[in-house]
């Protein structure tokens, strides 16, 4: 019991991030019907961003809870400036182009941002401040980390956050307009490509939190922490259902879980191949994942 | 409007690369001294980015001292330049990085770190009578094949498991162990063999897992070794940047238990990383007296290039213990100086250097501890004594 509960705790902070991490890509294949591979290095510049913030601000003498803060906000809007930069040289010039032809855009975007961040920063592995969160409290046996409660409340923020945009404003109205029918939207007046880089800037600010909260609770980034937790955040966007946003939610926790519960019972060598033996599975049967409805090809 | 636009996303995008104010330091290409047709050419193989870079750098970083050191002596033979090529502990490059030095007539290269990168490199240059002198490779397959022109200076994994085994049941009295590796075929043959000795030892192995070489996520591991409850933790992780986050995720989980690790975590960065978390880590690693002059000389001549890693010594002593044979042979002709190096027998930095027909150096594996953020000796299996101090 106590081994299951500890078990679940962990999953739900490995889960929350994979979520966060999904989103980007499912809002932004939502939109564009791109596989936005740089996604993953986002992920990365802004848990470098973190370190970067957050030693300066620690430095300066200011309590933990407010370089966090601040750090995670400044961080967000750094990300989601790059997210845009990176559409607008990478992704709009190609707007009418073929799919492959963006595809292989965003691989060569992903392959600049990963060395662009090795050569400034270094190959070695940089580390957050140490003091900052420290501790935790044990709950049946099981022990959750503060940084754990941060990670997980953090997250949930953000997701109702998203909701809220996503479902309840104007702007959110438009997004959702803008996935289903571009020209359609277009023509009622909805500026469409400011729409894109805009769902763009999102998905970034998400990965960015998810980068500086797993540098935080790892202890240190390194230039290529993106590549594989970006293939387990697509792959959780594709078991939600890719484009879904409650979907990719769902599909975050899900491959989480599964990995820890895969190491835990069974064998920590085989955690990832259960992951994907799943995630093979559920497209078997409901090949648009979980939430997926039915594509519809013709709107592309 | 709109190419201004375009011009700032580009800026932003620079701005990425811009953002050097990471403080790390830039290569160190100083000592890499333009081609000559002349003199001798040493090749340094390792892992210079990914994962393991900080290693890698090391082992160039140690040929490089050597070589400032070397090269007044070498008279008409020198001068000594270095050709460094990067494996990134993947075997498939490091038989093309191998393939490059042959090209480029190296002499002899000083490398590689992973065993699963020096083994394949090593088919190649021992094929082209070019010498392969490792640091940092610690796999007993490295020198059990028969090889002609490979050489050790480090210790070898059947020691070190020896050493690991006797501190465990000798001095901690322990009579259970839990083992963990990320399957390489070094951190992996470490663990089997810790694994077969226990057994022997009636030390009772309780689990022995195997996780994903660069995984940052330990915690459901963790969880089952925090439920078998053993005496020792043995950590056999191919370097310092996987175990620091392991060693904070056993803190925070509140695990108590004592914990062993082995030589390819000894690295200043460990301490770096996982800051408290690393205190009263046990690990294996070859004894280096470093009051000695040649220590000392080394220490010199390392300082420019940062603070000596866990094979700098090592890679210095492998790559001067080459050229003093060079030097003794008159020339690079390969089956001369090997006549030298088996003749050879100097004070090294790490220790004494003598190879053996097979190509190894003896190990001398003693315990060591992090204390108050350093690695202390601690305890030495020849004797059963705790060290001084």
């Amino acid at each position: 019991m106590e081994f299951l509960l500890q078990q679940l705790v962990n999953g739900i902070t490995l889960g929350g991030v994979y979520a966060l991490v999904a989103l980007g890509y499912t809002m932004v294949y939502g939109i564009i019907q791109l596989i936005n591979f740089a996604h993953g290095e986002i992920y990365a510049a802004g848990g470098y961003m973190g370190v970067i913030l957050i030693s300066w601000l620690f430095a300066q003498g200011y309590p933990p809870a407010i370089c966090l803060g601040a750090a995670l906000l400044l961080a967000m809007g750094y990300c989601a400036l790059l997210a845009m930069a990176v559409e607008k040289v990478a992704y709009k010039p190609l707007r009418h182009s073929s799919r492959l032809s963006v595809l292989l855009s965003a691989l060569g975007m992903s392959i600049f941002l990963q060395n662009g961040l090795m050569l400034t920063q270094g190959v070695y592995d940089r580390a957050y401040p140490g003091e900052m969160v420290q501790g935790g409290f044990e709950v049946a046996g099981a022990v959750v980390s503060y940084m754990q409660v941060i990670i997980v409340s953090v997250t949930i923020v953000l997701l109702l956050a998203l909701n809220l945009l996503v479902f309840k404003t104007r702007i959110g109205k438009a997004m959702r307009a803008t996935a289903q029918d571009k020209t359609m939207s277009a023509l009622v007046g909805i500026n469409s490509s400011r729409i894109i880089s805009l769902t763009f800037a999102i998905g970034a600010a998400l990965a960015c939190a998810a980068g500086i909260m797993v540098g935080l609770y790892y202890g240190s980034v390194r230039y290529d922490m993106g590549f594989v937790p970006g293939i387990k955040a697509f792959s959780a966007a594709v078991l939600g259902g890719i484009g879904n946003i409650t979907g990719a939610m769902i599909g975050g926790l899900l491959i989480g879980m599964i990995e820890v519960f895969a190491a835990g019972y069974i064998s920590s060598e085989y955690k990832d191949v259960f992951a994907f033996i799943i995630l093979i599975a559920v497209l078997y049967f409901m090949p648009t994942g979980i939430m997926g409805e039915n594509v519809d090809d013709t709107r592309v | 409007m709109k190419r201004a636009l375009y011009l700032l996303s580009m800026l932003l995008l620079v701005s990425l690369v811009a953002f050097g104010c990471g403080g790390e330091k830039k290569e160190e290409k100083k000592g890499e001294a333009p081609k000559a047709a002349a003199g001798i050419k040493i090749g340094s193989l390792g892992p210079l980015t990914g994962p393991y870079a900080a290693d890698g750098n090391d082992i160039k970083n140690g040929v490089l001292a050597a070589i400032e050191v070397m090269n007044p002596e070498m008279g008409a033979l020198g001068p000594v330049t270095l050709q460094a090529e990067d494996d990134a502990c993947d075997p498939r490059q490091a038989v093309a990085a191998a393939n490059k030095l042959i090209n480029e007539k190296v002499t002899a290269v000083i490398g590689a770190y992973c065993s699963s990168a020096t083994i394949p490199a090593s088919e190649p240059l021992i094929a082209s009578k070019i010498f392969m002198i490792t640091p940092a490779s610690t796999s007993e397959k490295v020198t059990e094949r028969g090889m002609p022109f490979m050489y050790r200076t480090c210790g070898r994994d059947d020691d070190q498991s020896k050493a690991a085994i006797s501190f465990m049941t000798d001095h901690l009295k322990a009579k259970t162990v839990y083992i963990i590796d990320d399957k390489t075929t070094y951190s992996q043959g470490l663990a089997d063999n810790v694994a077969k000795l226990a057994a022997a030892g009636g030390l009772k192995v309780l689990g022995h897992e195997h996780v994903n070489q660069g995984d940052k996520d330990y915690s459901a591991v963790l969880t089952k070794v925090k439920a078998a409850k053993p005496d020792v933790f043995y950590v056999s992780l191919q370097n310092s940047a996987s175990a620091a986050p392991m060693l904070i995720q056993i803190a925070r989980m509140g695990i108590k238990t004592k914990i062993l690790a082995q030589d390819a975590v000894y690295h200043p960065q460990l301490m770096e990383l996982a800051k408290k978390d690393a205190e009263g880590v046990f690990l294996t690693f070859g004894y280096t007296d470093k009051e000695t002059p040649s220590y000392k000389k080394f220490a010199d001549a390392y300082k420019k290039l940062g603070e000596p890693g866990a094979y700098s010594a090592y890679s210095y002593d492998s790559t001067v213990a080459y050229l003093k044979a060079v030097k003794a042979a008159g020339s690079t002709d390969p089956d001369k100086v090997k006549a030298e190096l088996a003749k050879l027998e100097f004070d090294g930095a790490s220790k004494k250097i003598k190879y053996k027909e097979n190509g190894d150096s003896g190990s001398n594996y003693v315990i060591q501890v992090v204390k108050d953020g350093k690695f202390t000796n601690y305890w030495n299996p020849e004797n059963g004594q705790l060290f001084a101090k």
